[in-house]
Formats: structure tokens, C-alpha cells, sequence
């Protein structure tokens, strides 16, 4: 049960970046992207997040939207594009060939964050990176 | 290790543990120590087969050892039997090391000066996959009593490692455990993965575990070497 430290870290990516815009920035939403040749539970992250968000109140309001992202590989034999699953125990469909470079699947990445900044008249900004 | 990354990415979330991860590897590479990560199930025999290993190689290499666990040192008590150095993280509610945990140990005498260092982590097949610690190798223990299918159900660390070894394997006449559809399974998951099988009890297999590690270990070295020589010529 690591999502708790993976909700952790998100939330720290999110705090980080309020304090580069200034003091009365809080954050209304946070979107990631999550592979799903990742060890991490998408309700179980839900749940930690939410618990722990309210500890600071910058982030109470903050929104967790996660997107699952399918694994895609290449296979070993023919370099077909496929989804690795488990009932197939990974392999190619077409050839049975195993999983030579994973093309999606394994991001755990937060890609977009939305705050407002309340002493401006309510505006909201994304953060580029 | 995880290839692929979002390309919109504003950040990794296990980034820090990524850096840190780094650093420790700097650290290694500075002291020229050769780190291994036992991954497995709880019970699958990596302090078992620590202890075997250290027994036939003090003559070899020197070794020390980090022991993960969430709860006591019983572990930590059986290297320290065999007079090797050894550092007990407790991980408390934590299960899994962490390279924050492990980086805490980078000047610790023993791990300066030793040759190779073995991190037992926390028995766990999940959470271990997601965080580096800044070892040069994974290494993956799956005993047969626990079932060929566990690649299957438990893709991503034997994915993102670079041996599995097949433990116990004193038990296979006595288990339903098929060693070629294990090996089959892994293949589907990661082709060039190597695999050994040992019985730690019986001592089978052992010498061909301890040609891997001393050929990691010279890998590691001639690595440190070229390396040395690419920053030397760029002075």
C-alpha cells in the first residue's frame, strides 16, 4: 500500500507550485496520468489523496483527476504494437512474442494543475512546466 | 527502469525518490561499491540465500549488507552471526525501502569501504518495484513454493529487474511448481532476462549465483573504469 506515498508526493508537486505563485494561490485540481503497468491502484490513490489533502488548506479544495493510461508494447518477435495483459500472460496475440520496449503504460506523471489565486479578481492558471 | 514517461509531463511523482536514487548511485560509484536489491515475497528465502552467499565469498569480495524490514532485526542478527557488516533500516508502516532510507546510510564505514552491498528489501512483490535506491543490479528470488504464476499476477517488478532466482528448488519434486512455464512467463515479460535456480539448503546452484554476482561486479568495475576516462579526457 505505497499510494499513500505516491498521494504524498503529489500533493508536495502541488504545494511546491502554489508557493511559486504567491500566498493566497490554492489549488482546485490536479490531473495525472497513470500507466497501467504501474503498481499503484487508481481507487486505493483516490482515497489516500482525498484523506490527506485537508492537512493543508491550500490543497482542501483540490480535485484528483487520474488518467489510466493502457499498456502498449512492442513485441520481441515482429515488433507488433499490442496490449500486454495478463490473460494472454503478456504476450503478442499474433506472434506470442514477449514484451520488448513498453511504448505506454508506465507513466505516473502529473500533467496538468489548476489553481486560483484569490486576491486577483478569480483566475484561474495552468502551470506549464 | 519505466520507460515511458508522459510527454506533457510537468512531473515525475516518485521523481524525488528518482533523484535520490541518483545521488546514491553517485555515492556507490565514488566508493566503487557494487549494490544488489533482493526483491521477493516475504519468505522466499533472500536471508537465507544472503547467508549462503556470504559464507562462500568472504575469500572473493568483501560484503556488507542493508536489511529492510517493517519490524525488528531478526534478520539482521543472522548476517551479523557470519561477522559481516550490517545495517537494520526498520521501515515502520513503510513496505518498502525508500532511496531516502537507504541514502541515509551512504557514509556509513562499512558501506564505504565494501565491495559489494546487498540491500535485502521488504518482503513484498508490489511497492519495491516503484522505488530505485541506486543499485547497480535487481535482483528478483521466487521460491517454487510459491507458484509459477506469480509473474502473471505480479508483472512489474520481474519486468523491471535483471535476474530472477528461482529458490527452494530442493522442493520441486514435492511442489506443482513447472520451472519452464515460470521461465516462460518471465520471457513474455522482459526476453533477455536471465534466470538461475538454487537450493540455498542443499548448496545447488550456488556457485552459478556467485559467477553472476562477480560477473556484475566486474561489469560494474570496467563501467567505473571507461567512465573515469571519459571525465579524465574531457579535462
Amino acid at each position: 500500500m505505497h499510494e499513500a506515498t505516491i498521494a504524498q508526493s503529489i500533493l508536495n508537486i502541488v504545494t511546491d507550485r502554489l508557493k511559486s505563485v504567491g500566498v493566497d494561490a490554492c489549488a482546485l485540481s490536479v490531473e495525472i496520468v497513470l500507466g497501467e503497468f504501474r503498481n499503484v491502484d487508481p481507487e486505493s490513490l483516490s482515497f489516500a489523496f482525498d484523506s490527506m489533502k485537508d492537512l493543508c488548506p491550500a490543497t482542501s479544495n483540490c480535485r484528483l483527476d487520474i488518467n489510466v493510461i493502457n499498456a502498449s508494447a512492442l513485441c520481441s518477435e515482429n515488433a507488433h504494437n499490442y496490449r500486454p495483459v495478463a490473460e494472454l500472460a503478456y504476450r503478442c496475440p499474433a506472434c506470442d512474442g514477449g514484451i520488448a520496449k513498453m511504448v505506454h503504460g508506465e507513466e505516473l506523471d502529473v500533467v496538468n494543475l489548476i489553481i486560483e489565486v484569490a486576491n486577483e479578481e478569480k483566475k484561474h492558471a495552468r502551470i506549464a512546466g | 527502469m519505466h520507460e515511458s514517461p508522459d510527454e506533457h509531463a510537468l512531473e515525475r511523482i516518485l521523481g524525488k525518490n528518482e533523484e535520490m536514487a541518483e545521488h546514491n548511485s553517485d555515492h556507490f560509484q565514488r566508493s566503487k561499491t557494487c549494490v544488489f536489491n533482493l526483491m521477493s515475497a516475504p519468505g522466499a528465502g533472500k536471508t537465507t540465500l544472503l547467508e549462503a552467499t556470504l559464507r562462500s565469498t568472504k575469500k572473493q569480495f568483501t560484503s556488507a549488507v542493508i536489511e529492510g524490514d517493517m519490524v525488528g532485526d531478526l534478520d539482521a542478527d543472522r548476517i551479523k552471526a557470519l561477522n559481516v557488516p550490517v545495517y537494520q533500516i526498520s521501515t515502520g508502516r513503510s513496505c518498502h525501502l525508500d532511496a531516502q532510507m537507504v541514502g541515509r546510510l551512504l557514509h556509513a564505514e562499512s558501506i564505504v569501504a565494501t565491495q559489494a552491498l546487498f540491500i535485502e528489501n521488504v518482503g513484498n512483490l508490489v511497492c519495491p518495484a516503484e522505488f530505485p535506491l541506486g543499485e547497480f543490479r535487481r535482483v528478483v528470488l521466487l521460491s517454487v513454493t510459491e507458484g509459477d504464476d506469480k509473474p502473471i499476477k505480479y508483472p512489474v517488478i520481474f519486468r523491471n529487474c535483471d535476474l530472477v532466482v528461482f529458490t527452494k528448488c530442493d522442493l520441486l519434486e514435492y511442489v506443482n511448481f513447472d520451472l519452464s512455464a515460470a521461465e516462460k512467463n518471465l520471457k513474455a515479460l522482459n526476453p533477455k532476462l536471465k534466470t538461475l535456480r538454487v537450493s540455498s539448503k542443499t548448496g545447488d546452484g550456488i556457485d552459478e549465483w556467485i559467477n553472476w554476482l562477480n560477473n556484475q561486479m566486474t561489469e560494474y568495475q570496467a563501467q567505473l573504469k571507461n567512465e573515469h576516462h571519459v571525465h579524465h579526457a574531457a579535462h
